[in-house]
């Protein structure tokens, strides 16, 4: 391999600055009063965020996106282990039948259930609850197919062992399957997570109570609604934007080999 | 001894009694409404007013955005069972409401209700659908002219142009736009839904029959009228695009000087006074082929789904509101025209009427405005009529055939809700 | 008996999500698209195919068919043109390349909203930087967003923006999957860099580029958030897509049925689209030309 190319790689860094100037930009800006920047100045202030935390409500959105998104991916990540611990390992009656119905729902588009699934929860009045949030989205066939191709993957000798020494099927699981398949169910998880945080469309109808919005609803409303009166107040919807970009940039910074490589082994499924 | 015994016992039990009654009917009532700004304020003064004289009655008020919004967000919360106990209903679009049991029929409450023979008959009306009561009257308008006084002193306008028809109004707004156009400054706002409605009425035509309830959409003077209100924007350039993909910006620049003329709801005379100051002109609607006013504005109802205690509350709320010291806060503050007969002797409007001028243009209109029919289509129709809106005014599509095909599907809808 | 219960209760969870909101919605979508119904009304009479008629005679159902497919067929080549070309250059593992991988892919991980506001300032005609730039060289402001004829274009490069790593990031690990003697063997008999590219590197990653293909083009079909934040369908409609006009029957006008009957149709393209998919990508999963 070529030794590292100092030049190119500050041209690279260049490059990437740029592609990304509208975000660090707007970034930038959600540090500015709003006087200073409609007069082409420079004034660095806090009180966006505190407007947008405080006024706004975005303090209670961010904690309302961190327990969804967080208890989307525990459910989700364990009922999918689950399954696909069962789908790897036993042979049983209706299992492959189980299976291609898992596989079938990734071409199933998500807008068809949208009208039902507001009814459903209305039925039982789950509308405006956090159960309301995360139920629906619990179910992800691509990481039970991901996870059980990566199962199928992990020698058989190995469960055999732990059950010749007595050990449940649960057990196994949990103790043998689990430790091996880490990397796999991180990525899993990690992508789980970062759907639900992104996903708009289900928050948007589920929810009515502001108490209640997630980041992205919070967001676009507060961007639509422009608050105050005349031109939008860019800085502070600059700092509620920022308020919903940062941990998934600051996730994506700890763990993108992880990311890139469960998407792409889904790429070459 | 006994008897003052018995009598103490007697009082203490009653006072004992009594105040278990009103702590146990402390009620509070959910209120949706779509005040923000200047009127939000006004209307924050009234709930104030009403619940120092009430005070187990507590009113929480949510402004949930325009009377679409309210339309909307009212659908989605009926399924999810998070509708409110009250709410500020538009006057052409509770019917749907109505039809579907969704509000409360308040006749008897009015019949009972001393406030029943001082409203205004114009007022009185907009509450009712089929013959029963559904709404109260709260705020009640009629579309008007406003124009900016030292935008026309620029453009050379030495003393006011007529502002009768479409063509004087096209006229004045293409000098404002040729003389300061290149200042960002343009003629007109392309006019709202509900001045829409309105210019329609002053061609001799309507969107629905008043009488009949026929969809008149594709009547040949609607469509004159639309080609009109269209051609400010995608053919004399008189009005900005902006105003057409978002309603509000229109009134907005208005209230920053970046427009002349603009048509809006008589409602809107406080927080343009406030902007404008002296600059502010009202004028009556044009009369292109007639002199035809639509009286808008809501009313609140109220939600069948609440319980008794918070109905009778949210009534007692809503009187209290029509009533002519609350009115007359109302009026004097946005411009909202009377609705009660004893506002006007109230200090505070008598006061707004002095020294406020242009504010009661509206009322003066009153001689020819008419109420407007509210059939269930209505909520579709006007929810609908804003995309159709954007294509005409930005020269998409013809005139004519929006209006045709929008008018079928307006008869289907009828057909359709009426099932 | 435990033993042979054991894989259906641990199956048993995730199947029942399924079905709940995933399966038995698909039927219930259907049976609502015969019925008419607000919301309100207690009863939901049967109209038979009432709701697909009165959808396919309106000219808005045409109209958002019509600029959904002009997205996909305009924005999805324009992406694959783009990510070959670019993932052709970062294909090699230099801090240069990781680094603007990285760059590139940042976006299609992070909130789609996030984006959609940012982008309506940048093309915001007061105060944004695309018309900043323009005035830069003596350019006049342009209404990006109220103009219906630009409006999509907007969208076009918002989405390309957001997308175009991760189309990046697929071509990568396709042309790492191809064997570098095959580039070495082209360096030695001095090709040139675009002949390679076009003789050597599109044929081999034509796999990965039908792939690509079906899936932004199903993505597209579905493209809801973007168009909802920046321009909710307007200016006249020009950006209103398929979702977007499913969300505003369903959930603006309330009319349940024929928001279900369009919700059905989209179903079905896209099932077409998906099945189209498996047949090709099962054909050609070989290195062929």
């Amino acid at each position: 391999m070529k030794p590292d190319n100092r030049l190119l790689t500050i041209l690279a860094l260049l490059a990437g600055l740029l592609f990304l100037s509208p975000v660090l930009y707007s970034i930038w800006m959600s540090f500015q009063t709003a006087t200073a920047y409609y007069t082409g100045g420079f004034e660095f202030t806090l009180d966006n965020y505190g407007r947008a935390i405080g006024q706004y409500n975005f303090a209670r959105y961010l904690f309302n996106s961190l327990l969804v998104s967080g208890l989307v991916t525990l459910i989700g990540i364990t009922v999918a282990t689950m399954a696909a611990f069962a789908f790897a390992r036993f042979d049983f009656p209706g299992g492959n039948l189980m299976f291609g119905a898992v596989v079938a729902t990734l071409m199933i588009p998500s807008h068809i259930s949208l009208i039902p699934n507001y009814l459903t929860l209305a039925g039982v009045g789950l509308l405006d609850t956090y159960a309301g949030l995360i139920l629906p989205a619990i179910s992800n066939g691509f990481a039970a197919f991901f996870l059980r191709q990566y199962i199928r993957g992990i020698p058989r000798a190995l469960d055999e062992a732990a059950y010749m020494d007595g050990a449940t099927p649960l057990k196994v699981l949990w103790r043998v399957i689990v430790p091996l398949a880490r990397p796999a169910i991180l990525s899993m998880g990690l992508y789980i997570f970062i759907t639900e945080w992104n996903s708009y469309i289900w928050p948007l109808v589920a929810v009515g109570d502001q108490d209640l919005y997630t980041l992205q609803v919070g967001l676009a409303r507060l961007y639509r609604i422009n608050p105050g009166e005349g031109p939008i107040d860019w800085p502070l919807v600059m700092a509620a934007s920022t308020i919903t970009l940062l941990p998934v940039i600051a996730g994506f910074v700890l763990v993108e080999r992880h990311l890139v490589r469960g998407i792409t082994m889904g790429a070459v499924k | 001894m006994t008897s003052k015994l018995q009598s103490t016992l007697a009082i203490s039990a009653f006072a004992l009694l009594a105040s278990a009654t009103s702590a146990s009917a402390q009620v509070t009532v959910e209120f949706w409404h779509s005040f923000g700004g200047s009127s939000g304020e006004a209307l924050a003064q009234i709930i104030e007013n009403f619940e120092a004289a009430n005070p187990d009655i507590t009113i929480e008020a949510e402004h949930v955005g325009n009377y679409e919004d309210i339309v909307t967000q009212l659908q989605a919360a009926i399924p999810a069972g998070r509708e409110p106990d009250a709410v500020i209903m538009e006057v052409t679009r509770y019917g749907l409401f109505a039809e579907r049991g969704i509000l409360t029929d308040l006749t008897a409450y009015l019949e009972a209700d001393p406030l029943r023979d001082e409203l205004y008959d114009f007022a009185r009306e907009i509450g009712v659908y089929n013959g029963k009561n559904y709404i109260i009257p709260f705020n009640s308008s009629t579309p008007v002219v406003y124009y900016n006084k030292d935008i026309f002193d620029r453009a050379g306008f030495a003393e006011e142009p007529s502002l009768e028809t479409f063509d004087d109004i096209l006229a004045a707004a293409q000098q404002i736009t040729d003389e300061l156009g290149d200042e960002g400054v343009f003629g007109i706002a392309a006019p709202g839904q509900f001045a829409r409605w309105g210019l329609v009425m002053s061609n001799d035509s309507n969107l629905i029959d008043p009488q009949s309830g026929e969809v008149l959409l594709d009547a040949p003077n609607t469509i004159e009228a639309y080609e009109w209100m269209a051609s400010l924007v995608h053919e004399h350039e008189v009005a900005s695009v902006d105003n057409v993909t978002d309603e509000d910006t229109g009134g907005d620049a208005f209230l920053a000087g970046r427009v002349g003329i603009n048509f809006a709801s008589t409602g809107n005379y406080g927080s343009a006074r406030e902007a404008l100051g002296e600059n502010l002109v009202v004028r009556p609607m044009p009369c292109n082929k007639v002199c035809s006013v639509p009286i808008g504005g809501a009313g609140i109802g109220i939600l069948e789904s609440a319980d008794q205690d918070v109905k009778d509350a949210a009534y007692q709320f809503m009187s209290f509101a029509a009533n002519p010291e609350s009115n007359a806060i109302w009026f004097s503050a946005t411009g909202y025209m009377p609705i009660n007969r004893s506002t006007a002797e109230q200090p505070l409007a008598a006061d707004a009427l002095e020294s406020k001028p242009g504010i009661d243009v509206a009322i003066n209109q009153l001689d020819f405005a008419q109420g407007r029919p509210r059939p269930p289509v209505v909520t579709w129709m006007r929810s609908s009529e804003y995309d159709l809106w954007q294509a005409m005014a930005l020269g998409q599509r013809t005139v004519e055939d929006t209006l045709t095909e929008f008018a079928a599907r307006t008869r289907d809808e009828a057909d359709r809700l009426a099932r | 008996m435990l033993r042979k219960l054991t894989p259906y209760l641990l199956a048993l969870p995730l199947m029942a999500f399924i079905a709940v909101f995933t399966y038995i919605p698909i039927l219930t979508s259907l049976d609502l698209s015969f019925r008419e119904w607000d919301f309100m009304s207690p009863d939901r009479p049967f109209v038979g195919l009432d709701n697909y008629t009165q959808l396919l005679n309106t000219h808005e159902f045409w109209n958002a068919l019509r600029v959904t497919a002009l997205f996909a067929v305009i924005s999805v080549p324009i992406r694959l043109l783009l990510a070959i070309g670019i993932a052709s250059f970062l294909v090699r593992e230099t801090a240069a390349s990781r680094l603007l991988r990285g760059a590139l892919f940042l976006p299609s991980v992070t909130s789609t909203v996030s984006i959609a506001v940012v982008f309506s300032w940048v093309f915001a005609t007061d105060y944004g930087m695309a018309n900043a730039l323009l005035s830069l060289f003596g350019l006049p402001k342009i209404t990006w967003l109220q103009s219906p004829t630009l409006a999509l274009w907007v969208i076009i490069i918002v989405n390309t923006w957001k997308q175009l790593g991760y189309d990046i990031i697929i071509y990568i690990a396709g042309l790492q999957a191809v064997p570098t003697e095959l580039y070495d063997a082209a360096a030695v008999d001095g090709g040139r860099r675009f002949h390679v590219f076009r003789r050597i590197t599109v044929p081999l990653v034509m796999p990965t580029t039908y792939f690509l293909l079906v899936v932004s083009v199903i993505e597209a079909f579905q493209i809801f958030t973007i168009v909802d934040v920046m321009t909710q369908g307007g200016p006249a409609g020009s950006t209103n897509m398929l979702v977007n006009m499913l969300y505003r029957i369903g959930f603006t006008l309330f009319d349940i049925g024929q928001g279900s009957a369009l919700a059905v149709m989209l179903f079905v393209l896209l099932i077409v689209l998906a099945v189209i998919k498996s047949r090709v990508l099962g054909r050609k999963v070989h290195y062929e030309a």
